[in-house]
């Protein structure tokens, strides 16, 4: 039966939403649920902060380069204006600084849920995602970030999504040579934007020669680790920059150490979605994936005023479900409605997914009509569902 | 939801624009060491997807704008465009690592040469411009307090001043003689143009030592041309 237009229109939902169906809605959870278990058993706890709060604080610290993307409504008891949500890691940042303030460090905290903002990307155009991840509070050296990069790689490991490549990066490192160069804010700006796309080109026609070859020798470290370790090594930097190249080449040793270098790129002039991370960080990518599967690294926590070292990762649960096999799913089998809760947990210990049909006659038409390879007949035999109609043929 | 593309996962697709640049571009494409089957030069051919001499390499040919999207969407990993293409879409998921040098032009402000005398461009508030170019257009001219209304042609955008639809143009300009025989003179430059080779982020990095190596031998067939 088709739906009146009116139904048809009235289904239509606003611009980067979706309704999720079976099985995707599944696959969303039970991939959840795989990556909270690795968490939980690395030590890292669950918290669940709301939905929505105070700008105030879900725009302080971390949470300030989220302000311009993030939905706003007003309370109406308390006439402040709240935010939703568009990253949760401010949040547990939040938590971190405040209620667990007095908490052992380091704190291992982990979350998971619904995130929203006003504008996707190109890429990914959806506004309402699901971002799960962990953070590790008190620390953001070398050891932890080598930690929080493993217990990563590890939870990816359980989706089934194959080889995942680690992409190191430091945000902070072209801010920090366009600031020894002396370049004033709006060219170092579109120096960083020319070099997030590799354009190197743009940069010769915004710098002088003399300033523009740094970024030339850098772009050579773009690529595998391997090669990137030996010129990241040979360069001659300023010292603040050689501060963050230092502890970029800290993190790739340890990283190598304990993964070795087969899947593992350099990428020294990404920024984008690193709005917040001070020192060294990551991306995770994988073939036939949109962008990036997930993204983490180093940075100060600065909620209350009090600067604590961190590290974390978020990962994009919709994108690593779009390229995580689809599980075989379990038969369904149609039993009687008068089936005791006994007897369908014997057929459910089977591996089997049992479904009734109420009112309707209880043989392998009806199995067929629900999507149910068998049923259950009166005398207790698991029979096959009726084969599918042939084309052409009048049943 | 990626099972669409499975069968072809692991074949590189180097995605060249059809049209003025295709005839400069195929030299370098065919240094670097990818000669496309024969079809590829027969006009009457229908195919837009073509193998190459190199089992792990196909060549789309679709339009310059259209080179763009298929490389930022990962549906080709290299491409050959224009930076008026990429300054128009500002694709995030697009990399411009190597400037071919091959297609060179400016993307300009024309208009008719009686216009130019009677009008002071500092007194603007609004100004109507029709082009193939609104993102580029509507930003350079924001950038001084001026709101551009356009309205996007696909081409002979030289007609649009004497037929009354607007009084001035943004458009590609190489040699001018077009824009003579039109009347117009051009009488602002926004940016020089050339052709870069683009690349998809992700085929970056989890391509990276592949994509790597093809851009290094676009990078050395280019210094061997330049020198």
């Amino acid at each position: 039966m088709a739906p009146s237009s009116d139904t048809s229109a009235q289904a239509l939902l606003p611009n980067g939403l979706r309704d999720l169906l079976p099985p995707d809605a599944f696959s969303l959870t039970r991939a959840s649920g795989r990556l909270m278990a690795v968490f939980a058993a690395h030590g890292y706890e669950r918290v669940e902060p709301p939905l929505i709060e105070f700008e105030e604080s879900l725009f302080s610290g971390a949470g300030h380069s989220a302000s311009a993307n993030s939905f706003r409504v007003m309370d109406p008891i308390s006439r402040r204006m709240m935010g939703l949500r568009q990253d949760m890691t401010p949040q547990v940042a939040r938590i971190a600084a405040s209620r667990l303030r007095d908490a052992p460090r380091p704190l291992r905290l982990a979350y998971g849920g619904t995130v929203l903002r006003v504008q996707g990307t190109q890429l990914r155009p959806d506004r309402q995602t699901t971002q799960v991840g962990f953070e590790l509070v008190g620390q953001n050296g070398t050891e932890a970030l080598g930690e929080v990069v493993l217990v990563a790689l590890d939870a990816l490991e359980q989706l089934d999504i194959g080889p995942v490549t680690l992409d190191l990066v430091c945000p902070a490192l072209v801010p920090a040579l366009c600031e020894a160069a002396g370049l004033d804010p709006v060219t170092a700006e579109r120096v960083r934007e020319a070099l997030g796309q590799k354009d190197l080109k743009a940069v010769e026609t915004l710098v002088p020669a003399g300033q523009a070859a740094v970024f030339t020798a850098l772009a050579r470290a773009m690529g595998p680790v391997e090669r990137a370790v030996e010129v990241l090594e040979s360069l001659a930097l300023p010292a603040q920059a050689a501060v963050h190249r230092d502890a970029l080449l800290d993190m790739a040793r340890r990283v190598l150490a304990f993964i070795g270098s087969g899947n593992v790129t350099v990428d020294p002039f990404e920024f984008r979605g690193f709005e917040y991370k001070t020192g060294p960080a990551f991306s995770f990518f994988a073939r036939g994936a949109r962008g990036e599967l997930g993204r983490g690294g180093a940075y100060v926590n600065s909620f209350g005023g009090v600067n604590e070292p961190c590290c974390g990762v978020s990962l994009y649960l919709e994108t690593l479900v779009e390229i995580t096999g689809r599980s075989p799913e379990c038969p369904r089998i149609l039993v009687d409605p008068a089936t005791s809760l006994a007897g369908r947990r014997a057929l459910q210990d089977k591996g089997f997914v049992t479904v009734t049909s109420p009112g309707a006659p209880l043989d392998g038409d009806e199995a067929r009509r629900l999507n149910c390879a068998r049923w259950l007949s009166p005398e207790g035999d698991i029979r096959d569902a009726s084969p599918p109609p042939v084309c052409g043929q009048a049943s | 939801m990626v099972s669409s593309s499975a069968p072809t996962a692991d074949k590189l697709i180097l995605a060249l624009p059809k049209g003025r640049i295709l005839e400069e571009a195929m030299p370098l494409v065919n240094r670097v060491g990818i000669v496309p089957e024969p079809a590829f030069d027969d006009p009457h051919s229908r195919q837009l997807r073509f193998a190459t001499n190199n089992p792990g390499v196909d060549v789309i040919r679709v339009r310059s704008f259209d080179v763009a999207t298929f490389v930022a969407f990962g549906a080709a990993h290299l491409g050959i465009a224009g930076n008026d293409v990429l300054m128009e879409f500002g694709y995030s998921e697009l990399l411009a690592p190597l400037d071919l040098g091959i297609g060179a032009c400016r993307l300009s402000v024309a208009e008719p040469a009686a216009l130019r005398a009677e009008e002071d461009p500092a007194s603007w508030s609004h100004i109507r411009v029709a082009t193939k170019y609104p993102e580029i257009t509507r930003r350079h001219f924001a950038a001084r307090g001026v709101q551009a209304e356009c309205i996007k042609l696909n081409g002979a955008m030289e007609l649009a001043p004497a037929l009354g639809l607007c009084r001035r143009i943004v458009d590609l300009v190489s040699s001018g003689s077009t824009l003579k025989a039109n009347g117009l003179v051009e009488v602002e430059t926004i940016a020089p143009i050339t052709s870069r080779l683009v690349a998809n982020r992700t085929a970056m990095k989890v391509r990276a030592r592949e994509m790597n190596a093809w851009i290094e031998k676009f990078q050395e067939v280019c210094n061997g041309s330049s020198a």
